[in-house]
């Protein structure tokens, strides 16, 4: 599983990393962390407001710190 | 309509090097359909976008059911214009649960659809100054 980090790294996008990076080890997946900082591939998602969160290429989440708890449930799906 | 700001909202990607603003982006969507009105809801998003009222949105990314598209629209603030009554603009945000912020529809603005693109700028400046007033 490819978890994707959008954002260009400022203090909430380093927590989200954080939140998901946990959210995953604790719910037993093997996954990669991607952090894609480049505006304009944000952008071409249709990314507007960062932090965002995408699982293999799918977007989770939009200008939003998510909780661990709140990550899991996106990854138990 | 409740206001979505949140503190926990962060960084409009456009001002990456001041980050977490903690700002709700508007973000505004055009049905830009194949009438003079759908022109018109076109013409209207830019003229909004130039004036700094919001950022012009990709309408046709969330009926193609992208998710960062659907997404930004869910986290954001919309103002949706849509051409006339038909509203496939309103129909395609509500099938993602989106409540658009402000609603507009060219036909209610005072301008008649046809099919004549001949006048599509007189009937743009009529319709943003009505616009305008229900900003």
């Amino acid at each position: 599983m490819k978890i994707q980090i959008l954002g260009t790294g400022c203090p909430k996008c380093i927590k989200l990393t954080e939140n998901a990076q946990k959210a995953a080890k604790e719910a037993g997946l093997e996954f990669e962390i991607e952090k894609i900082t480049d505006i304009n591939k944000i952008m071409d998602l249709g990314v507007m407001m960062t932090p965002g969160l995408a699982i293999d290429g799918e977007v989770k989440s939009v200008g939003k710190v998510l909780s661990v708890e709140e990550i899991k449930k996106i990854l138990e799906k | 309509m409740a206001d979505k700001m949140e503190k926990d909202v962060c960084c409009d990607t456009k001002t990456d090097d001041t980050c977490c603003s903690g700002a709700v982006k508007t973000l505004i969507l055009a049905c830009s359909g194949g009438s003079n009105v759908g022109q018109i809801s076109n013409s209207l998003m830019i003229r909004l976008h130039m004036e700094g009222i919001g950022n012009a949105y990709c309408l046709a990314g969330i009926g193609a059911a992208l998710s960062g598209f659907i997404e930004s629209a869910r986290a954001a603030q919309t103002i949706l214009i849509d051409g006339c009554p038909t509203a496939c603009g309103r129909k395609a945000l509500e099938k993602y649960g989106v409540e658009p912020y402000k609603y507009f529809v060219v036909t209610e603005l005072g301008i008649k659809k046809t099919h004549d693109f001949t006048k599509l700028k007189d009937e743009t400046d009529m319709a943003f100054f009505s616009l305008k007033k229900q900003l």
